[in-house]
Order: structure tokens, then sequence, then C-alpha cells
């Protein structure tokens, strides 16, 4: 009698016991979703100041063809990334799918979960994790076309961006982040990769594609005299290019929160994108230090140029991205702030040299400061253990991850260029990049109650003169083959 | 009681409603009819905008320059190039 009642209350003790459970378990799920869901909202933020960067830096007569890059960028990117880009990030972790969707080993079955057709795709009551992951890594895309964006504006075609936006959002940059920033990814399980806020894997990706296009897509006309020394164009709006950059560093809080993990149900605290534990505070430390390293680096190494202060910040926070979830704070400000000098150098260099019309210095920055971020890695962090197999960070492991995704982005990015080049479709006609873009595009002019000054070109020696000579002069340079 | 609240049965009718069903359906042979129309359709507008995106945009283009090289407006001899300092 008395061991049936001791067993009955066992028995309700344990169903009580379960059912706490489950209640803690899906307040855990809930605010996993409610987290991953502001990170988005904030992360809207870089969009907004991607636009505002670009279109203030844009001449007045290409504003707006400016701006709409950017917005149609979540047009296109949206549901190419549903359709293609969420299952590459699901079932390409090991290479390939090698199990079908049982793939991959690490997380079994998330391969079919990433299908366009699975229901963690659809509205599903009892999955409150699958889409604000979508969201999150969506977010992530539409910031690689941004990136992009910026170095091709005032003679790009729209729709040469957006098909060239789609490829780098919803396939390039995510079977990258597939290999080395998941941690299933082959980088990450047998090299132990480590790229933890997506220096490479988001930014660096991004830089190299932009190369790859930047080659094909030419400068600007009268970008270059006929002796191959830079002239400068004025941006419209310098104020708008420096609020759009402060808006991106906000969202960039965002993005850095949405590169960790928490389910307090499953795991004891804060993961990174590899199944390591770290801590909130760790990053957003390390993000603030870097933006001021970086900012103090650009007014140095610029000598005090407004544009490269803050895209120093920008370069900065990139190059302590991919150990952002392990530096030492002060660590991180020493290097920021290196970043931030090698970006201004190697922005001039590209620019000055390689005669490579980047608007916005985005392969410097992005680029060039993505895969140095990796590198610093593999020189300040190494030996910390990666991942759910503990693999220690090394140098070659860093190298294996640059070797992997430079070609993995550059190719395209020039493929595709290539392919618009040859059918007339990645540059817009001469005569309408003279005149503006937004005429052709939109038939007005987006400041109609502010009167036209005469545009200002700066010349090699620092002169800055009229502009409409100048650029005459280089468009019958440039159409001088196409009329004889 | 809020037990009795039936979430478990409606979520089901929900995700049946939109045909991905409850959270198990992930294989395509798995798929409903449905699934399928709503993907297809989807699938077709996409691709239809990324084509409609450059033809849109090619005709404008050319046009436009076929209207200022009919102006004349760029046709100057490239000799008399002059430049004035703004200071």
């Amino acid at each position: 009698m008395v061991s049936s009642l001791a067993l009955l209350l066992a028995q309700s003790a344990e169903e009580q016991l379960k059912e706490l459970q489950d209640k803690v378990a899906l307040d855990s799920s809930i605010l996993l979703e409610q987290f991953y869901f502001y990170t988005v909202v904030v992360m809207w933020l870089i969009h907004v100041g991607f636009m505002a960067y670009e279109a203030g830096a844009a001449r007045r007569k290409n504003i707006m063809s400016t701006a709409m890059k950017n917005i149609l960028t979540i047009a296109v990117v949206t549901p190419t990334f549903y359709y293609f880009g969420w299952y590459i990030y699901g079932c390409f972790e090991e290479g390939w799918p090698k199990s079908g969707h049982a793939s991959p080993d690490a997380f079994e079955g998330y391969c079919g979960l990433t299908a366009p057709w699975s229901a963690g795709l659809g509205p599903n009551l009892a999955d409150h994790a699958s889409l604000v992951f979508f969201l999150a890594f969506l977010l992530f895309s539409w910031t690689t076309g941004s990136i992009m964006s910026g170095a091709l504006i005032e003679r790009v075609r729209l729709s040469a961006y957006l098909i060239l936006t789609a490829l780098l959002g919803s396939f390039v940059w995510i079977m990258d982040a597939a290999w080395g920033w998941s941690y299933g990814g082959w980088l990450t399980t047998r090299f132990g990769f480590h790229d933890s806020i997506a220096s490479l894997v988001v930014h660096g990706v991004a830089g190299a594609f932009t190369l790859g296009v930047l080659l094909n897509l030419g400068p600007r006309i009268g970008k270059y005299d006929i002796k191959g020394r830079a002239r400068s164009f004025r941006g419209h709006n310098t104020h708008m290019t420096l609020m759009g950059l402060m808006l991106i560093f906000t969202g960039f809080y965002g993005f850095y929160a949405a590169c960790l993990l928490i389910t307090s149900t499953s795991f004891p605290g804060w993961l990174n994108i590899y199944g390591s534990p770290t801590t909130l505070g760790t990053i957003a430390m390390v993000i603030t230090v870097g933006f001021a390293g970086g900012f103090t680096g650009g007014w140095f190494a610029s000598k005090g140029d407004p544009f490269w202060t803050l895209s120093g910040g920008l370069a900065g926070v990139i190059s302590v991205s991919a150990g952002a979830d392990m530096y030492h704070p002060m660590l991180a400000y020493l290097l920021s702030i290196s970043g931030a000098f090698l970006a201004v150098w190697t922005g001039t260099y590209i620019e000055k040299k390689l005669r490579i019309d980047d608007a916005v210095g985005a392969v410097a920055v992005h680029g060039v400061c993505g895969f140095y971020g990796v590198f610093l890695v593999g020189i300040f962090a190494g030996g910390y253990p990666t991942g759910i197999n503990n693999i220690p960070v090394s140098f070659g492991g860093q190298l294996m991850g640059m070797l992997a995704f430079l070609p993995l982005a550059f190719l395209p990015g020039y493929g595709a260029a290539w392919v618009l080049k040859k059918l007339n479709l990645l540059r817009v006609p001469p005569e309408v990049e003279l005149e503006g873009l937004d005429l052709a595009e939109f038939g007005q002019d987006f400041y109609p109650e502010f009167e036209r000054a005469p545009e200002v070109i700066v010349m090699p020696d620092g002169q800055a003169v009229e502009a409409a000579p100048v650029l005459l002069d280089a468009y019958w340079q440039t159409t001088a083959g196409s009329r004889s | 009681m809020f037990n009795s609240f039936p979430y478990d049965e409606w979520g089901d009718s929900v995700a049946e409603f939109w045909t991905f069903f409850g959270g198990d359906k992930i294989l395509w042979d798995q798929a409903s009819l449905g699934t399928w129309i709503i993907l297809a359709l989807g699938f077709v507008a996409m691709l239809v905008s990324l084509v409609w995106f450059v033809k849109l945009e090619n005709g404008k283009l050319e046009s436009q320059a076929a209207r200022l090289r009919a102006t004349g407006a760029l046709d100057r001899p490239p000799e008399t190039v002059s430049i004035t300092p703004t200071g």
C-alpha cells in the first residue's frame, strides 16, 4: 500500500517535472525567436545606411539610380535566397549533400529542413527557429549585395547589378558560409577555420566578387586621364554618406548579435556560429573598440579625410570580426587600427596604381580587410578550440579558408560580369552615363527645387575644375572606336 | 484552464492548411500538390521579374541614348577642351 502510494507520487512528480521542462523549453525557443527577430529589425539599418552612404557618394545626376539598387536588392535576393540560398547553406556544409536530406553529419536532417518545400519554411506552430534563422541569413545576403553595390555606382546597369547581386547573395557567399561558417562545415570540422563574425565569409567574399565585376565594368568616364592618373568625383552630399555609415555601424550591432546562438535549455550559454562558447558582451566590446580603433587609424592614415575616417571604422571592425568572440578588447583596438591603415593604403593603391575605379573603396575596406581578419586570427588566436570537434585554430587552417574562398568568390563575379559585358547588358550607354542615370531611368532630377550648380571634378594635381569639358573629352575618347 | 487550449491540434490545422503540415514533411516526394503549385508560381514570378528588370531598363537606356545622340548635344570636337578653375 505504502509502496504503491510512493510509486504514484513519484510518477506524479515525474510528470510535473516533465511538464515543467517542456514549458521551460518552449519559453527558451520563443526567447530565441524573439532575439533573432530583433536582430533582423536592427540589421535593416545596415541597408538604410548603405542606401544613404552610396546615394551621398553619387553625383546629383545619379542619386536615385544609386539608391534604387539598394532597395531592389531586397526584391531580388529575397526570393532567390528562398529558393536556392538557404538550401545551399543547409545541404552543402560537407562540400555537397553526401547523405541527401539527412545531411550533414553534425546536424542530422538539417539539409531537409532548408528545402523550399519543407515545413521549416512555412507557417509552423511547432518550429520557432527555422524562419528567424532564415531571415537573419537573408539579411546577411542583402549585406553582401550592398557591399558590392557601392563600388559599381554611376555606370552599372541596375538590372545587371540585380543579376549579380542575386548570384552573390543567393549562391556564392552562402556556399562559403556553408563551408566555413557553420558548425558542420568541412573547413570548420576538419581545419578549425575560425571566422566567427564573418570577416571573410561576408565581407571578404563580397569584396573579391566585386573585384571580379569591376575588372569587367571599367572606370567611370573621366575617372582617369590619358596618362592613367586618377581624378576624383565629388559626391553630391558627404554628410549623407557619413550618416549612412553611422547607420551601417548601428546595424552592425544587430549583425554581430545575429552571429550568436542562445537556447538555454540546450546549452549553458551563448555560442558562436561554430557551437563554441562565448558571450554577447565579448563581441559587443570588440565591435565597439573596433570602431574606436578604426576611426583612429582611418583618421591618421588618410590625414583627416572624413570619408576615409569613417570607412576606417568599418575596416577596423571587419578586421577584428573573425576573432571577435575571443579577442581581448585592447588587442582588438590595436588590430582595428592596423586594419584601417591597411584599408586606406590599399584603397589608394587600387585606385591610383591598379586603376580600378571602386567608387566607395569596397574592395579595400571589405575585401582586403575581410581576408586580413581571418589572417589575424591565425596569428593571434592559434590553438583556440573551434567548433564541435574542438579543432584548434591554426594559421594553416585559416590559410585553407582563404585559399578556398578567394577563387570561389572572385571567379563567379568575374565570369558573370564578363557574360553580361559580352551581351552589352553590364554598363549603361556612355551618353546616358554622361547625362546622368536618373534622367534615363526615372525621367527627373531628384532635387527639383535646388539650383543646379556646375559639376566639379578634382584633377590629379588636386585642382577642382568644372567637369563638363573634361567628361566630354573623356566621352569622345571612350566612343572614338565605335564612331570611326 | 490554459492547459485545455488545443494548441497542438490547432497547430496541425494551421500547418495543414498551408500544405506543409506539422513539421514532418521534408522530402520532396512528401510535399502536397498545393505546396508544389505555390512554389512553382513563386519561382516563375522570380524568373519573370529578373528578365523584366533587364528588358524594361534596356528599353529606357537605349531610347535615351538614341535621343541624346540625335540631339547632337554631345557632338563636339574633342580638340577644343577648356578647363575652368572653380577656385
